[in-house]
């Protein structure tokens, strides 16, 4: 089930960053486009603290040695992420944004809604962990998408985008890079219902929409700096088309794929391109610098 | 086909529940969503600082105080201390003893002790002004609570961290202290504190059933070991302050106790609580193996633990711990596995 070609041992690297000299605006005169990206630390610090929530839920049921491996390694990586975003917020909130009522409906979000329901044990109970693994499976799809985006985003590098925080994103687009087919994997393995991957497809990226536009309007709304910010879809697919935030049409065409019956998560992105970055990471050196 | 009637009726209500609803985002832009009381993302971990050592003084026979300065440091409540770690990379815990209002230094104090376990000896030696530390914290698990009294008795270098908490408590709240040592020559703020007649000084081992503890009081005691334990039998509610560990040699062997699978096996020193757990759990859970993706964390029922990662707060150290790295201070640790 497993692609091998592009078979990677899956590592957590024990990155840090330091915030002191990233300011608000990191790409430079681009409010709009800095806040968009900044809503990824809103979401994944709660987010992926619930994947890791979820799968060692999951771990037991896993039948198959390498795919357990693998999953280990993904828990490991994912615990990193959210660590490392979630050290962005107090810099923001020392830049004058406070993201904590946001921050505190997402921690809602992933704790209590999506978090363990009081069920009976058996079915009941199966099927809440199965949707969310699925759930999962989905969301990771977009987190590929975006790694790869970032991986390529040469148009950030020209505007003068703070160094820190490219490196921030593409060292955590690697990984999500290297790790995009866990997983998928793990759903395929434990269920991989095609419809349960429609429904939870639907939901995720309806979520991730209506989260994502909330998140860049709360940022833009509260920014301390701009006078009357605001935030439009326009505005988004004006930057995609720029390349400084990822294209409307390439999100679009990426949704079939998901849904395609011969999916895989290795037919996206490029585990050579996401493994080039980790060797060069500033901050990934660093870590492995700390292990040795 | 639907009435015209139908539809503007129901066109009429869309639109009056568009404007309420965009009224209602006017006014509250986050509704509707719900929120965590208490928010767990954004809160910062306790991340490493380098702070320059801007001051050193001798406080005391055998006592340096050190002045380590930053910029926008975390604070501290009283009772809390910090991580140090020192040139060699050995980390020791020292207790604040400044002003809890002062983000831009902290300050501690150390006693040499000649047949430790070299912490203090590095802090004395080698330790001078100019120098950069790194430290970690602060962390409180010694915090001041709310009582109707307080006893505090401190032995020697032990006044530490009671000193801050004099300071913060209100000045009518009904406090005495019982300050020891072997000498007032030892005994650090001893002049300060003298002159306080709440405070009682004695040099040598106080007389401890002299001492009145009114119904309701909080008793504090940090100290020597044998100052400890002596409170300890006379006044068992007593909150401790306990820097060097009980008994057992940290990093040796230990038995551990599986509490709900039960199982009792042996951690032997060469080998984690992770390794020796997963020879008998093979389903155990952890991923990063060096402390810090915290997958393996698991709930302690007995035993003090070693805490050796970097990523549980206070809180989470008080009944958990992360077996890849930890391990246990006493003879023997109980889990909840």
């Amino acid at each position: 089930m497993s692609n091998t070609q592009d078979r990677v041992h899956l590592q957590a690297r024990k990155v840090s960053f330091s915030w002191d000299d990233t300011p608000l605006h990191w790409v430079p005169g681009d409010p709009f486009a800095a806040h968009t990206i900044n809503v990824l630390h809103l979401l994944l610090p709660a987010g992926e603290r619930w994947f890791v929530h979820v799968y060692r839920q999951v771990l037991p049921l896993i039948r198959d040695e390498r795919l357990r491996e693998d999953v280990i390694g993904f828990i490991g990586q994912e615990a990193m992420h959210s660590q490392a975003h979630d050290e962005v917020l107090p810099h923001l909130k020392e830049l004058g944004l406070d993201p904590t009522p946001y921050t505190a409906q997402i921690d809602w979000f992933f704790e209590k809604l999506l978090g363990d329901r009081t069920l009976p044990p058996g079915r009941a109970r199966r099927w809440w962990l199965m949707e969310r693994v699925a759930t999962i499976a989905a969301i990771e799809h977009y987190t590929a998408f975006l790694g790869n985006w970032v991986l390529n985003a040469e148009e950030l590098d020209r505007r003068g985008a703070d160094p820190t925080m490219l490196d921030l994103l593409r060292w955590h687009g690697a990984e999500e890079v290297e790790h995009r087919s866990v997983a998928f994997e793990l759903f395929m393995h434990v269920d991989g219902g095609y419809r349960r991957r429609v429904r939870t497809w639907a939901l995720a990226f309806a979520t991730l929409v209506f989260l994502w536009q909330r998140g860049a309007r709360f940022f833009m709304e509260n920014d301390p700096t701009l006078v009357d910010g605001r935030a439009s879809f326009k505005d988004f697919y004006v930057r995609g088309r720029r390349g400084v935030l990822p294209g409307t049409g390439d999100m679009l065409r990426s949704i079939p794929r998901y849904l395609s019956r011969s999916y895989h998560p290795s037919q996206e992105g490029c585990t050579e391109q996401a493994v080039a970055y980790l060797a060069q990471s500033p901050a990934a050196l660093a870590a492995e610098k700390g292990a040795a | 086909m639907p009435k015209p009637l139908t539809v503007a009726v129901v066109a009429g209500a869309a639109l009056l529940a568009r404007r309420a609803m965009r009224r209602r985002i006017r006014i509250s832009p986050l509704w509707p969503m719900p929120a965590l009381e208490e928010p767990v993302s954004g809160r910062p971990r306790s991340r490493a600082l380098r702070l320059l050592v801007a001051g050193r003084a001798e406080v005391a026979e055998g006592v340096v105080q050190l002045r380590l300065e930053g910029r926008d440091l975390p604070r501290w409540e009283p009772g809390a201390h910090l991580d140090l770690v020192l040139p060699s990379g050995l980390v020791r815990q020292y207790s604040l003893c400044g002003d809890p209002a002062d983000t831009s230094s902290y300050t501690v104090a150390t006693r040499l002790v000649e047949d430790g376990r070299g912490g203090s000896r590095e802090v004395h030696e080698q330790l001078a002004e100019g120098m950069e530390i790194e430290v970690r914290g602060p962390r409180n698990r010694f915090p001041l609570v709310e009582a109707e009294s307080y006893v505090f008795v401190a032995g020697g270098i032990g006044i530490t961290p009671v000193l801050p908490m004099l300071r913060a408590l209100p000045a009518s709240a009904d406090w005495r202290l019982l300050y020891c040592g072997r000498s007032r020559e030892s005994m650090p703020f001893v002049a300060e504190l003298e002159k306080l007649d709440r405070v009682t000084v004695v040099a040598g081992m106080p007389d401890l059933d002299a001492l009145e503890v009114p119904e309701g009081a909080a008793v504090y005691c940090c100290g020597p070991e044998g100052l400890m334990a002596a409170v300890e039998e006379r006044f068992p509610q007593v909150r401790l302050e306990r820097f060097t560990p009980r008994a057992a040699a940290p990093g040796g062997a230990f038995e551990l106790e599986l509490r709900r699978s039960g199982r009792t096996l042996t951690v032997p020193a060469d080998s984690t609580v992770l390794a020796a757990v997963r020879a008998e759990l093979p389903n155990t859970l952890y991923s990063c193996e060096q402390g810090f993706c915290g997958t393996c964390q698991q709930r302690v029922l007995e035993g003090e633990v070693d805490h050796r990662d970097e990523l549980l707060t206070d809180g989470e150290r008080g009944d958990s711990m992360l077996i890849c790295v930890s391990r246990a201070r006493s003879e023997r640790l109980v889990l909840d596995m």
